[in-house]
């Protein structure tokens, strides 16, 4: 791997993201508006014996992880359907270098996610929380963003087209919403879901995510902060592995 | 002399579906190597094998004596492979194409020879235009010059005029002949039967073999000739295949007999050979 040619990657999609300012304004405005529909739903739902803090940020997260996820898979299917991803390889690129460059470039695209959405939750919801712990929540949606962007990449090389990812967002993403822990606690669940959740990265990052409402730091559950960077991690070997330069 | 390119027995199968059936082929460096054939015939699946994206069923390919399998980023640093679509990042402007796919090669000096690569294929002003923008033709000149910008040895272009009006197929045919001169071997695709005469050899693929492969001056005496001797204002018609060895025959039988006022000689040209080639193949029986 040269750092040159994953450099080149990077700023060639940078570069594309920047003159596809249509993309950039519906990828950054989508997320504030479900945001915004989801604060609709929970003012409906408050009540006295209804408290919202332990669900809006880890939504919040949820829709990071969706628009992450959905976006690095389209965008990847897109190169191969293209035969860019062929011409790519042909050229001298390698897998590792592909990858990491998408990598980069869209972190940067959902660190901008990750912080409107992060200052929305805090101006509707009120969150009344200090720096310190929204830099932590911050942290955990970032790396939820990675994880998800890694778990795109993976999904992408099981697509031959834009139509065949529709089916991962129920089979993927849905599943690790509801058996996060968010909707409700995991160890409730029947213990086959359970060994589900352990595999879906929004169960880690609700756990952390839950510790820090509760007004703990970073350190509460180390466990599953860890997880989230070395999922990511074993995800993105995987992807590696498996990326595939034609249809 | 070693070949730049060759192919020994390779068969490639899609399910019930022969692409390519026992290929031989060997292309000498410095030479332009044309694979001539209609839709299907298997010409994009030979250059994929050779560009290594394919591996052959059955038989080895060479590119500069390396398989393009084993060998693949070896073959892949000194080959440029031109797609037959202009395959190339639409809101990417030329320049950053050519560069982007210059970079791979981690080339020195990536803006001159993106520079020079644009000034070769006539397109410098054109530099700083989203690709979108251009035409279909620009667009196939700038798939060329992210195909040889980093001076390739070797050069598989799939079917390179394909949509390309007239005048700008002349021109890309004056740069694939400067290329040649510089040493660089070229091995194009075509369906477009009248580029033969433009090549230094030619294959004829139909449904995966390889119905000829020969220079295109050989190829004409495979052509019929009708020669019609005046003698006298009465015309004498001779059938003849192969006629720059069977005219002097001809010529011989009459003795430039002083009654001969004129001889005609219509011979087939190159596209009705590779028409009649293809199609004699075609109406044979499947001897398999």
């Amino acid at each position: 791997m040269t750092t040159s040619r994953t450099a080149a990657v990077a700023s060639r999609v940078l570069h594309q993201l920047a003159r596809d300012r249509r993309f950039v304004v519906l990828v950054l405005v989508a997320p504030l508006g479900i945001v915004f529909f989801t604060k609709t739903l929970f003012d409906a739902a408050e009540t006295p014996f209804f408290d919202v803090t332990p669900f809006a940020v880890p939504f919040g997260c949820f829709i990071v992880h969706f628009a992450t996820f959905i976006l690095t898979a389209l965008v990847l299917v897109r190169e191969r359907t293209a035969e860019t991803m062929e011409r790519m390889f042909i050229n001298g690129y390698r897998r590792l270098e592909i990858i990491t460059g998408y990598l980069i470039a869209y972190t940067t695209l959902a660190t901008l996610v990750s912080i409107l959405v992060l200052t929305e939750l805090q101006l509707l919801f009120d969150l009344k929380y200090g720096p310190g712990r929204l830099a932590s929540i911050f942290l955990v949606m970032w790396l939820l963003a990675v994880i998800s962007m890694a778990l795109g990449i993976l999904v992408s090389n099981m697509a031959r087209s834009e139509g065949q990812v529709i089916p991962f967002i129920p089979a993927i993403v849905l599943p690790s919403l509801i058996f996060s822990g968010v909707i409700e606690a995991v160890d409730r669940l029947p213990m086959w879901a359970q060994v589900i959740s352990r595999f879906s990265p929004m169960f880690y990052a609700n756990e952390v995510l839950q510790e820090l409402i509760a007004g703990k730091s970073l350190g509460g559950d180390v466990a599953s902060l860890v997880m989230l960077p070395a999922g990511a991690v074993v995800v993105l070997l995987a992807a590696t592995q498996t990326l595939r330069e034609s249809r | 002399m070693d070949s730049a390119v060759s192919l020994r027995g390779v068969e490639k199968r899609y399910g019930s579906i022969t692409a390519l059936a026992d290929v031989n082929l060997e292309i000498a460096p410095g030479t332009v190597y044309g694979i001539v054939g209609p839709n299907g015939a298997g010409k994009t699946t030979l250059i994929r094998t050779l560009v290594g994206a394919l591996a052959p069923d059955a038989g080895e390919a060479r590119v500069l004596g390396l398989d393009p399998r084993r060998d693949q980023r070896r073959v892949r640093a000194q080959i440029g492979y031109m797609p037959q679509a202009p395959v190339l990042y639409e809101d990417l402007t030329a320049a950053e194409n050519v560069a982007f796919f210059a970079k791979g090669h981690l080339l020195d000096g990536v803006r001159e020879k993106v520079r020079r690569s644009l000034e070769f294929i006539d397109l410098v002003d054109r530099a700083d235009h989203l690709v979108r923008t251009l035409s279909g033709g620009m667009r196939q000149r700038v798939s060329l010059a992210a195909a040889l910008v980093h001076e390739p040895r070797v050069l598989l272009l799939d079917e390179p005029t394909a949509g390309v009006d007239p005048e700008l197929r002349h021109s890309f045919w004056q740069r694939f002949r400067d290329l040649t001169a510089e040493g660089t071997t070229l091995l194009l695709s075509t369906h477009q039967m009248d580029e033969v005469v433009h090549c230094d050899r030619v294959a004829i693929l139909r449904d995966g073999k390889v119905l000829t492969d020969e220079s295109p001056d050989r190829l004409l005496t495979e052509g019929r000739a009708v020669v019609t001797v005046w003698v006298d204002d009465t015309p004498h018609r001779h059938e003849i295949t192969d006629y720059p060895s069977a005219l002097p025959g001809i010529l011989a039988e009459w003795h430039l007999d002083p009654s001969v006022t004129r001889i005609e000689v219509d011979n087939e040209n190159l596209e009705d050979v590779v028409l009649d080639l293809v199609a004699q193949e075609k109406d044979a029986p499947d001897d398999h």
